[in-house]
């Protein structure tokens, strides 16, 4: 099994009972609370942190994107992707991913992966997402497209990378009359397409189909299974077989040298499962976004919210796992078992953890956790 | 009977009903283009064309009953709002509009009067400057539409569904249909057909969110004549939008009623009607 690093590059540098004044964190807490600073300091920690990550062995370097929120303040993800290109040597890049349905010009998506992929040498592992409502708020993009947009930005973004140009796009959302890209990935046919999921049913069948890599975030084991099941029925709908390279899972996760260092490193992980996503429900599921069936399965995969549990119970559900490594290395060993994932991403770095706690934890990741868990 | 004869003559042999006395409210699905549209119809007189809001088809509330016993009432539901049909390839207001002309013509209306409400108050509006001659008089009620100069139109897709009835409607207690309309919680049907209704409007309105930029340069060709009521406490679309529409329509004139916010024909049923009656009276007895 694989394991690539990841950090929201948090912005938590703001006295958090002013954010409790607001209903949400999230595009309504306003940005004077955003210090120009701290931010210039902690982009690059958090981008010499990657680069270790890149040195110790991590398998990739997962990058998002979120906006008009201090959870993430990873505003581009094909910027930083560009940046760790040339300031990394061997992990692969994990954007995961790209807000396809926010996105208007595919066209330069396309080109800017591209681009990516050809500076880091063909390491881009391309993610494309539907994005949380809040993303579509702050785009100003119409939510009950959200699906459509998301499948025709996919179709135009792999036909640049595909087909000979110049080619004409008339579409039902895109019109684009002279395309012909020059910036051609480095990967052929182009780079492997990741897919996350949180409680679409239609996003795993879709997947499964085109065999992308499908990778639930922070849910319950049964329903990652589930969710499988459904990847599972699109690759069979096709003919193709699903094998652990085809699956993934996202969780928290931090080492230490000690078990008591680690679990108390781990409460950091706690502010993205609660008060990252207090927020009222349209501001996160805008009318529209969600069919009625991923309405009714997130339902069924949230009988209770992450921000109602405490943190004993977020480790006893496997939502984060802090431990020696010896202690981590065999909860991964059990996320291997339970779900037969080939990669598993961790989430290693949050709210106000500080450098010294996630470069250790980088380090030894590297040297006992990843050799560990590459044997599974 | 006056109002009778013109209806007969307008819509020729497909109501023959109109000759009857005032008729019982009766619900039909008359199909335009292939869409099956809901509509409440009923009263006698005149045909008046009642487009609602974003709320969708409230049905044959206390207003339309007593509007209707001088105008023949056709309240066709929206495509994508409650029990309508699809329309999912509609991208704006002015497919609506284009969709309720043809409906006129559809159900044989000849050319009726129209009340719209909110968003059907902006469609009645892109109706009559698409095609001022296919209606009589225009009645818009609280419409969005039109950019406000100095407010701003509520994002009424970031609030819940009660936060958006508390801005509605200014004081529950003095509105009369109140228990009928919203004292039981709604059935898991009902439920639905809201999240329906929030969905078509979403499709309706979202970019321009509540306007159409060009509508203002087509308004001064709409010389019907206009009645536009608003409420004072309007917390959804600011009463300055009443005032841009008296503006720059040539024959228009602006009613605001007190202690009402965004539902006139709902908070204040008998004031409305009687606003609608002498407007739309006037020419009747002419």
């Amino acid at each position: 099994m694989k394991l690539y690093y990841f950090s929201e590059m948090p912005h938590h540098e703001f006295p958090d009972a002013e954010g409790d004044k607001y209903p949400s964190l999230r595009l309504e807490f306003p940005n004077r609370f955003f210090d120009r600073n701290k931010a210039a300091e902690n982009y690059r920690r958090y981008l010499t942190e990657y680069e270790l990550a890149d040195q110790v062995g991590f398998e990739g370097l997962m990058i998002n994107e979120h906006h008009s929120t201090p959870s993430c303040v990873n505003v581009g993800v094909n910027m930083t992707a560009a940046v760790l290109a040339r300031t990394t040597q061997r992990a692969k890049i994990l954007l995961l991913g790209n807000i396809l349905p926010i996105e208007d010009n595919p066209v330069r998506m396309a080109e800017q992966l591209a681009m990516a992929d050809l500076i880091s040498g063909g390491r881009v592992l391309s993610g494309f997402v539907r994005g949380v409502g809040v993303e579509t708020w702050w785009a100003n993009t119409n939510p009950v497209h959200n699906r459509e947009r998301f499948e025709e930005c996919h179709d135009l973004i792999l036909k640049c990378w595909t087909a000979e140009g110049p080619f004409r796009w008339e579409g039902r959302h895109y019109h684009f009359r002279h395309v012909n890209p020059w910036c051609l990935p480095l990967q052929k046919p182009h780079p492997p397409i990741w897919i996350p999921g949180t409680a679409s049913p239609e996003t795993a069948i879709w997947a499964g189909r085109r065999g992308y890599t499908y990778v639930p975030f922070l849910v319950p084991f049964d329903i990652a299974r589930e969710l499988f099941d459904y990847y599972r029925q699109g690759a069979a709908e096709v003919g193709r077989t699903v094998t652990p390279d085809n699956l993934g899972f996202l969780i928290c996760a931090v080492t230490a040298d000690t078990t008591a260092r680690a679990v108390e490193a781990g409460k950091h992980f706690v502010w993205r499962m609660g008060p990252t996503l207090r927020a009222p429900v349209e501001w996160f599921a805008p009318v529209g976004m969600r069919s009625r069936a991923g309405q009714q399965f997130a339902l069924r995969a949230r009988p209770r919210s992450l921000a109602t549990m405490s943190y004993e119970e977020l480790r006893d559900g496997h939502f984060i796992i802090a431990g020696t490594p010896d202690e981590v290395a065999e909860r991964f060993a059990l996320v291997r078992r339970e779900l037969g994932v080939g990669h598993l991403l961790l989430e290693a770095q949050e709210s106000r953890m500080d450098h010294p706690t996630t470069m250790r934890s980088i380090e030894l990741m590297g040297a006992k956790v990843i050799p560990a868990v590459a044997r599974l | 009977m006056p109002q009778a004869r013109a209806i007969c003559k307008a819509s020729t042999s497909a109501i023959p009903r109109c000759i009857m006395r005032r008729m019982r409210p009766r619900e039909e699905t008359i199909t335009v283009g292939g869409i099956g549209v809901h509509t409440w119809i009923g009263g006698q007189g005149d045909p008046l064309l009642v487009l609602h809001g974003a709320g969708g088809n409230r049905g044959w509330t206390r207003w339309l009953d007593l509007v209707s016993e001088r105008f023949t009432v056709w309240a066709p539901t929206h495509p994508g709002f409650g029990r309508s049909g699809d329309a999912d390839w509609m991208d704006g207001i002015d497919d609506l509009a284009r969709f309720h002309l043809w409906f006129i013509d559809a159900a044989g209306l000849g050319r009726p009067h129209v009340l719209g409400h909110s968003i059907g108050g902006w469609t009645a509006a892109e109706m009559a400057a698409m095609s001022p001659g296919a209606i009589n008089r225009l009645i818009l009620v609280a419409p969005v539409g039109l950019k406000p100069e100095t407010g701003e139109i509520l994002d009424i897709f970031f609030y819940s569904p009660a936060q958006l009835l508390a801005k509605t409607i200014h004081d529950p207690k003095t509105v009369p249909e109140w228990d009928a309309l919203y004292g039981t919680p709604p059935t898991p049907a009902q439920l639905e057909i809201a999240e329906r209704n929030r969905e078509m409007t979403a499709r309706l309105t979202w970019k321009p969110y509540m306007h159409n930029p060009r509508l203002a340069h087509f308004l001064p060709r709409v010389t019907n004549p206009a009645l536009i009521v608003w409420g004072r406490e309007d917390q959804i679309v600011p009463v300055e939008c009443g005032e841009q529409y008296r503006r720059l329509l040539p024959n228009a004139r602006l009613t605001v009623l007190e202690k009402c916010s965004h539902l006139p024909p709902i908070e204040q049923p008998d004031a409305f009607a009687r606003l609608v009656l002498d407007f739309l009276g006037g020419e009747s007895r002419r």
